[in-house]
């Protein structure tokens, strides 16, 4: 008895709250831990490939992230009211939350709640030219991509600003990113800087640094999702749902 | 003996180039009265082999007997489909690629206005693999020719004549899923699945690095409301109107 008050008394919780402070200090490696970094050449403080258990880390461009106060959202191109957003005005939309899988093109797959707001509140608010039919993101990092207008307003596109309850991380895409679950994860575009709307099919990154399509569409075949132990489960193409995930209904 | 050299080359470029298998094709006896149009292709009635035996979800093998049909030879292109929607538009040189992002409510809408319907997954499998049970419509494994990655690669509907049913039906395991007018099911599927899902058939499937043909008794399913750059259609005419409209 006399051994566990001792335990857990006041003072062990402030040394055990000062350990835990001291863990997020020193080097990682002093508690064998690891960034999960996919090259170590890029500094540590860059946001970059991590494979993260749960939630692989994805950014073509290694940068050091969003600060909140420098950054804007320009709407543009064929609208009728051209508009500039802060980070505040983000909170002015009406907020949705889902449930739903990142699968990367790489195979792996992880899901998550996000919360955001529809494409069409921007609509609502800019009104495109009715010949706009497609839409130009540009990000933080330069990384840019398209889609057709039609596919945003798809019913389970989201404009997120917060993942799991948290606002959304650095890695993450802070502090606005695209989810559409239908889509590859590398058009799911982080870091959202611009919006622009044209009468024609601007081509995205990936298309023009790597072997991926513009259209991005998830493709039936094989997923190996990260929280199935990467296990190959089938896929029927379009938004991923294995059977363990809910459908919406 | 350079000569002689040349001329085997010469010989043995020419078999390879010249070496490519065609689908050795089951004669069919068109029934007298009926008159097969131009598009489409006469299957005989009787049984066939449905499903494959590893397979649960489908129909394992078993036997399975269905009246005659003709079935379209090709799937429905882009220019067929601007017949049916006027709006309807696509790159001039993709004319003959297969029509996609449709629903099965469009395809279905389409072949009801050219007088036909979807094939049920029985008659689209033994269009696919006639009745010797075979995986691949054209019976031997190939390697997909493309590497995989993150697009569907959509290709004119007539352009692989050397992957073919033993019937001559083209596209099947390859190009676009195609709807049918089956919701997906199985033995001890779950009741809220149930009425959920149409069977598409005969796509490529995917990942990463890979690309392959699915087999003919592959089962893929989806939302009948989906509408996606790889699925698109083909119509079908049964006996039974066939019979009806006396031709």
């Amino acid at each position: 008895m006399k051994l566990l008050s001792r335990k857990f008394n006041r003072r062990f919780f402030l040394s055990l709250l000062s350990l835990s402070t001291t863990a997020t200090i020193l080097p990682s490696k002093v508690f064998g831990l690891s960034d999960y970094r996919r090259d170590k050449n890029i500094p540590k403080q860059y946001i970059q490939n991590r494979d993260r258990p749960g939630f692989f880390i994805r950014s073509a461009n290694p940068f050091m992230g969003v600060d909140a106060n420098d950054w804007g959202l320009s709407i543009s191109g064929m609208v009728a009211n051209p508009t500039a957003l802060a980070y505040e005005d983000l909170f002015g939309f009406k907020v949705i939350s889902q449930v739903s899988r990142l699968k990367c093109v790489e195979c792996w797959s992880a899901t998550a709640q996000w919360e955001g707001f529809r494409f069409q509140e921007l609509i609502d608010r800019v009104k495109p030219d009715p010949k706009a039919k497609y839409v130009y993101f540009q990000s933080a990092d330069s990384y840019y991509e398209s889609y057709t207008l039609e596919e945003l307003l798809r019913p389970r596109v989201l404009m997120v600003i917060r993942m799991n309850g948290q606002p959304l991380s650095k890695d993450h895409g802070f502090p606005l990113r695209l989810i559409a679950p239908f889509k590859y994860g590398y058009k799911n575009v982080k870091y959202i800087t611009s919006i622009e709307f044209t009468d024609s099919r601007k081509r995205n990154y990936w298309a023009n640094n790597g072997p991926y399509s513009v259209d991005g569409t998830i493709q039936p075949g094989i997923d190996h999702p990260l929280d199935f132990n990467k296990k190959p489960l089938p896929i029927n193409g379009g938004e991923v749902f294995h059977p363990f995930d809910k459908r919406p209904s | 003996m350079r000569c002689f050299l040349f001329i085997i080359f010469i010989l043995m470029v020419s078999g390879i180039s010249c070496g490519k298998e065609e689908v050795e094709q089951i004669e069919v006896h068109v029934p007298e009265g009926v008159t097969v149009p131009e598009d489409m292709v006469y299957i005989p009635s009787g049984e066939f082999i449905m499903g494959h035996p590893d397979e649960p979800k489908t129909r394992k093998g078993q036997k399975v007997s269905i009246d005659a049909f003709l079935i379209e030879r090709f799937e429905v292109t882009r220019e067929q489909f601007k017949l049916f929607k006027p709006d309807y538009s696509f790159h001039p040189k993709k004319a003959k690629f297969p029509v996609s992002m449709v629903t099965f409510a469009q395809a279905q809408e389409y072949c009801q206005w050219k007088g036909r319907r979807l094939p049920t997954e029985a008659e689209w499998e033994k269009a696919a693999r006639g009745p010797d049970g075979r995986k691949w419509p054209w019976r031997k494994y190939y390697e997909h020719p493309n590497n995989g990655f993150s697009g569907f690669l959509p290709e004119p509907v007539d352009q692989r004549h050397e992957w073919v049913s033993p019937y001559g039906v083209y596209g099947m395991g390859y190009n676009v899923w195609e709807w049918t007018s089956d919701w997906y099911a199985y033995d001890g599927i779950l009741e809220k699945d149930r009425n959920r899902f149409k069977v598409i058939r005969g796509g490529l499937t995917q990942t990463h690095t890979v690309i392959k043909f699915s087999p003919a008794y592959y089962r893929n399913k989806i939302e009948p409301t989906a509408h996606f750059n790889f699925i698109g259609f083909r119509c079908l005419l049964g006996m039974a109107s066939l019979r009806a409209s006396g031709s």
